[in-house]
């Protein structure tokens, strides 16, 4: 008798619980709303692409592949969409070989001036983007040693400012995983090589995915480091449509837009099967 | 910046002593070598070379240095009103922007964090992050064909005879601050939400079993713990606000001037190379004032915890 009426004073107090930690309804209609602002251009350039007139109206003329067709077709957008793509590419690699192998260091070892070398490699984040491909076209132009108004000069730019993330993302992996696991490796015999590569890289593995994954994505959306280091040649996507936004306005432009959003989102869809998304508070930036 | 903390720090001699005992002890150690090489060569001595740049004789089309130090450029920008007003305005527009994405995100922030739903709450992260991942000049595409004079809003406004003449939505100071808005949001969001869902649910049971109302609670609970995150946020937004320099080139079609557009005029159109640099100087300082500012806020709130 006595224990049927714990249990349903349980489920009321659980249900009580419950109810206490529903969200206001005023705090979910600001929710929404900042979910409109986030979302509505994105959803407007998607319909500006698809449309069948010259103006996007609303409601929508109608919908046609003109617009994406004469994207596929064209020389000038394509050519900067494959730039991107490359450039994105190349500076992927390279972030996460160079930021996977800080990131073991500076989450593997204690040792005196590790924050300061943290910081250290956060330190592009910091510096405002332009300044940034100011300074390396400066560099450039002043050492005179080939980067000026080349593809290497972009990737270098680029590197710097999607480093960080791989470092974040892998330092992330790395103190979730368990060291001692290692050491039994090498307790059992295994040299430290061995153990490194067959115990660790499998349980971090993930980690540096979504670390690449963010590199290819920051550098492929990267407006700023680009403004100055780019030239006619050389033009990433960004460039290119702020060009077209700035003389021409043209639909084709949206079209381009379309094919980002949907490499955006598959991005997206990628890093949150490889790392739970519901630790990633934010990216510290000192 | 940091690599002149290392020369000059009382920690020197024992961190070249760990460095050392690290490289006699594994050569694990080796692997931030080239990380931190390409660092230097590539960003600290171009930065360092930019600064020093800036204190250079000013001297039109050329970028080698002279090595004549002067102040010229400091000079020549806060005396004149076009480039101390430039900065002014940066300031003013990214401290708004700061604000306005506080309240805006906030609400987003505490619903993710409180939504326990697994599936829903990469939903929504996955929704802000693609948000902030996607190019800005695409996103400034959809926010043109909105705000313009002849614009989705607009057109629509006009047509239900509610207003008479096209609102003035773009290409103007507000255009350029609804765009950084926009911009600015899902880095807020993120900032807050690490620190909303660290707070302990059963503070704000606490409160109301004493008999707060549950607005009280979140007044005088969970905006104060979720402070951090604030801070965070707003000096986040406030520092890439004051660099952006794409949403203010289009949203303020060239009537808003701010710090970012003069570097780029002063360089590209004028070939003021040593001008531009020191803009570029001033933007710097003002983004690293504000973390300082930000640090030193924190320690008071944090009643020194730091």
């Amino acid at each position: 008798m006595a224990k049927v009426a714990t249990s349903a004073e349980l489920r009321v107090a659980s249900q009580r619980r419950w109810s206490e930690r529903a969200i206001p309804i005023s705090i979910q209609i600001g929710a929404w709303v900042s979910f409109v602002i986030l979302l509505l251009p994105v959803a407007v350039v998607v319909l500006a692409g698809l449309n069948s007139g010259d103006y996007l109206t609303f409601p929508p003329e109608g919908l046609s592949l003109r617009w994406v067709i004469a994207f596929l077709t064209s020389p000038a957008w394509m050519g900067a969409y494959g730039f991107s793509m490359a450039l994105a590419l190349v500076t992927m690699v390279i972030s996460t070989v160079l930021g996977t192998a800080a990131a073991i260091v500076l989450s593997r070892y204690r040792f005196r001036g590790r924050d300061m070398l943290r910081a250290y490699f956060l330190s592009p984040l910091i510096l405002p983007g332009v300044v940034l491909g100011l300074a390396l076209y400066v560099f450039y132009v002043v050492t005179d040693i080939g980067l000026a108004k080349s593809m290497t000069g972009l990737v270098i730019g680029h590197v710097l400012v999607t480093c960080p993330y791989v470092i974040g993302t892998v330092s992330a992996a790395l103190v979730a995983f368990d060291v001692s696991l290692e050491e039994a490796a090498r307790s059992l015999g295994a040299s430290p090589w061995t153990a490194f590569r067959r115990i660790t890289v499998p349980n971090i593995s993930a980690g540096v995915a979504a670390g690449a994954t963010f590199a290819f994505i920051v550098s492929f959306g990267q407006f700023d480091v680009s403004l100055f280091l780019s030239t006619p040649n050389l033009t990433p996507l960004p460039i290119a449509l702020y060009v077209s936004l700035r003389y021409t306005f043209e639909p084709t432009a949206a079209a381009a837009g379309i094919f980002a959003i949907i490499l955006v989102v598959v991005s997206m869809l990628i890093t949150s099967r490889l790392v739970s998304l519901r630790k990633f508070g934010g990216i510290k930036f000192s | 910046m940091n690599t002149m903390d290392l020369t000059s720090s009382p920690y020197q001699n024992s961190f070249g002593r760990s460095v050392r005992a690290f490289l006699g002890g594994s050569r694990v150690f080796w692997l931030i070598l080239p990380a931190f090489a390409f660092f230097l060569i590539f960003f600290f001595v171009p930065v360092l070379s930019l600064f020093l740049i800036s204190l250079d004789k000013p001297v039109a089309g050329v970028v080698e240095p002279q090595w004549s130090f002067t102040a010229t450029n400091f000079i020549r920008f806060f005396t004149r009103d076009t480039y101390y007003g430039a900065a002014l305005r940066s300031i003013e527009m990214a401290t708004l922007v700061a604000l306005i994405t506080l309240v805006l995100g906030y609400p987003l922030a505490f619903m993710i964090a409180r939504t326990e739903n697994p599936g829903r709450n990469t939903f929504y992260m996955i929704l802000v992050l693609c948000a902030m991942q996607l190019d800005m000049v695409i996103r400034l595409y959809g926010l043109m064909v909105l705000l313009g004079d002849n614009g989705l809003i607009n057109r629509a406004l006009l047509d239900a005879g509610w207003i008479e003449e096209p609102l003035p939505l773009m290409y103007n100071f507000s255009g350029v601050v609804i765009g950084l808005v926009q911009f600015s949001l899902p880095l807020m969001v993120l900032s807050l939400i690490g620190v909303i869902r660290s707070i302990n649910p059963s503070l704000e049971e606490a409160a109301r079993s004493l008999g707060a109302t549950r607005r009280a609670a979140f007044w005088r609970i969970i905006v104060p713990l979720s402070m951090p995150g604030i801070l965070a946020g707003s000096l986040l937004v406030f520092a890439i606000s004051i660099s952006s320099y794409v949403v203010p080139a289009l949203m303020g079609g060239w009537k808003v001037i701010v710090m970012p557009i003069h570097i780029y005029q002063q360089i590209a159109e004028l070939g003021k190379w040593q001008f531009g640099a020191a803009i570029a100087v001033v933007l710097f300082a003002t983004s690293v004032l504000a973390v300082v500012v930000y640090q030193r806020y924190a320690a008071i709130t944090a009643g020194g915890r730091t």
